[in-house]
């Protein structure tokens, strides 16, 4: 479905990836990890046309998407979370996730006021719909997170990426946020790609994962296989065990 | 292939696969309606006072240009310093052309809309390119680069005398007459104005433009062509600006840049938007109302009126509540969101 190839991006003299290449198949569930600073987020911001790559070639279903603006991504069927949520905080929480129904992918015969009752189906989906009309800049991080993911989910993607869903949330906040990854991934048929920085939970819900370490891949492979790989371990857990 | 449909409290169009639809409640015009009654009946009591019809005239064209600002700041996600440059160029436009060419009103406007939504199609890219500080700059400098332009051709633009003697747009015969149908006229221009302003800012349009104005790049990431509405919310604005110079050479019948051109006229719209409300087009009234009154009241006082007028403005700016200024104290119950509340309708 997505198939990535030896992208690389300098940000000044700061090679922040390098000859990354790896693919995300359909239905799958993949986890990019790697400590911080490792490249991930700029992974997704090059493959969502935020940045463009210094070298390399991005598919998807088949198009190259190298130069495309994030506009035409959204549309052909990729959609995000922000590691740092970024409402738009002066709108309600369902002004935003109609910004998404409307600007999405092109639903047909749909009015503004449909667009509200689609919306509002996202929002009930992700438990928001009590707070509907509540500004973003009044909810806390677990519920921006959860409208974060009904608008992406607003609109209607094949792959969603996510980064870092679960940073900052308390234990029974992240059981939550993860039972509604799972059932988004079932209802509304996802293909997922997702940055996770806990270890325990990225472990159980990728299938196979990839590892950067400093812009650079340094292991592919499902979870079993990863946990064991002695670099790994060093690299990433060993530092912080 | 269009087609209508009437619905109990709305109409519904269809057009292809599209479909829009217009809310018709009639208890949504109650406050509509009286504001637009008020400003109907308010130059009956003044039409003795031809100076003050002016001013309410004067009132009316400036929040006519306030309206397409606030748009134009909400749709560009920028501030622009310099509306009155599309004033000018407009203005210009409609007298050299009625001058020179003879052209009668109805075609300087025509010609009007084409030289402004041409340039401003033309400088547009300016506002995928700069941000912040270079955007006001720029647009800052455009309408003084004018200005001086009109002293350098001063014999095609007549610098400090400006243009004068252009066709009246409507002559009723007595003065008073015209006085008044003035007012009206430029108050139906300054209602188009804010019915056009409104219907966008309650569309699928108006969420768009509140998402670029509250973050461009996850705006785009939401599907939004931001390049695309930043150039239409750049033009479309331009445009409107530029009709209002096209008025008022056709009824005040005189028409010179150093009145419209520098800052200090600048400045009026500026805090215009500002008191009446950033994100609210509705505000833009009572703002210029307000501003026209407070520079008729202090006009006595010569030379202190440069000093008063900002401070009484700083005064209200500090005492009303942020960034959504007059209307926000009639606002105020609901929260600060780009348009009304949406309703949930399940049917
Ligand atoms: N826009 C940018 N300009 C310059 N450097 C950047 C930019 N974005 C990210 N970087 C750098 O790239 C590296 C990778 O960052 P990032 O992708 O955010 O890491 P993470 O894996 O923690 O998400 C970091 O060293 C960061 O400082
Ligand atoms: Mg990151």
């Amino acid at each position: 479905m997505l198939d990535i190839q030896n992208i690389g991006i300098n940000f000044g003299g700061l090679r922040a990836l390098d000859d990354v290449s790896f693919s995300v198949g359909k239905d799958e569930v993949v986890g990019l990890i790697g400590p911080n600073g490792a490249g991930k987020t700029t992974m997704m911001n090059i493959i969502c046309g935020v940045y463009r790559p210094t070298e390399g070639k991005m598919f998807f279903e088949g198009n190259e998407i190298t130069r495309i603006p994030s506009d035409r991504i959204c549309r052909l069927g990729i959609s995000r979370t922000y590691q740092i949520p970024q409402p738009f905080y002066a709108m309600t929480a369902l002004a935003g996730v109609v910004t998404a129904v409307l600007n999405g992918k092109k639903r047909p015969h749909m009015c503004f006021s449909d667009a509200g009752l689609e919306a509002s189906y996202y929002l009930e989906f992700v438990g928001l719909f009590s707070k509907r009309d509540e500004l973003a800049s009044n909810l806390n991080l677990y519920e921006l997170r959860m409208l974060e993911l009904a608008r992406a989910l607003a609109t209607t993607p094949k792959l969603l990426l996510l980064d870092e869903v679960m940073a900052g949330l308390n234990p029974v906040e992240s059981e939550r946020a993860l039972e509604m990854i799972w059932s988004a991934q079932e209802q509304f048929g996802v293909t997922l790609l997702w940055i996770e920085h806990v270890m325990k939970i990225i472990m159980k819900a990728a299938q196979r994962i990839v590892v950067l370490q400093y812009g650079k891949k340094i292991a592919e492979g499902p979870p079993e296989q990863i946990v064991r790989d002695p670099r790994i371990i060093e690299a990433y857990l060993g530092g912080k065990h | 292939m269009v087609k209508f449909e009437l619905k109990r409290d709305r109409v519904l169009l269809r057009w292809g696969i599209e479909k829009y639809e217009w809310c018709i409640e009639p208890r949504y015009w109650r406050n509509p309606v009286i504001g637009v009654a008020i400003l109907l009946v308010l130059p009956l009591f003044f039409y003795s006072y031809p100076h003050l019809l002016t001013m309410l005239t004067t009132a009316n064209l400036l929040a006519a240009i306030a309206i397409p600002l606030s748009l134009q700041i909400l749709g560009t996600a920028r501030v622009n310093f310099g509306p009155q440059f599309y004033l000018g160029i407009g203005g210009y436009t409609a007298a050299l052309l009625n001058l020179h060419l003879g052209w009668s009103p109805l075609f300087t406007l025509a010609g009007t809309i084409i030289v402004c939504g041409s340039i401003s199609l033309l400088l547009s890219p300016i506002t995928w390119i700069a941000r912040g500080l270079y955007f006001s700059l720029i647009t800052l400098i455009l309408p003084l680069a004018f200005l001086d332009l009109t002293y350098q051709f001063g014999d095609i633009f007549r610098g400090e005398v400006g243009l004068f003697g252009m066709s009246p747009l409507l002559d009723l015969g007595r003065v008073r007459w015209n006085y008044l149908s003035y007012y009206y006229l430029s108050l139906f221009l300054m209602l188009l104005y804010m019915l056009t302003a409104d219907k966008i800012g309650r569309s699928r349009f108006g969420v768009s433009l509140a998402a670029i104005n509250e973050n461009e790049d996850v705006a785009r990431m939401m599907g939004i062509n931001v390049s695309k509405y930043k150039v239409f919310y750049y033009v479309l604005p331009s445009i409107l600006t530029g009709v209002v110079g096209w008025f008022i050479v056709h009824t005040f019948r005189s028409f010179a840049g150093v009145t419209y051109l520098p800052l200090e006229f600048m400045l009026k719209i500026l805090f215009i938007v500002i008191i009446g409300g950033r994100a609210f087009v509705y505000g833009a009234v009572p703002g210029a109302y307000a501003v026209c009154v407070l520079e008729e009241g202090l006009r006595g006082f010569g030379h202190v009126s440069h000093w008063i007028f900002p401070l009484v403005l700083i005064a209200l700016i500090y005492v009303l509540p942020r960034g959504e200024g007059l209307w926000g104290l009639y606002h105020k119950r609901h929260p600060r969101d780009y348009f009304p509340k949406l309703h949930v309708r399940r049917e």
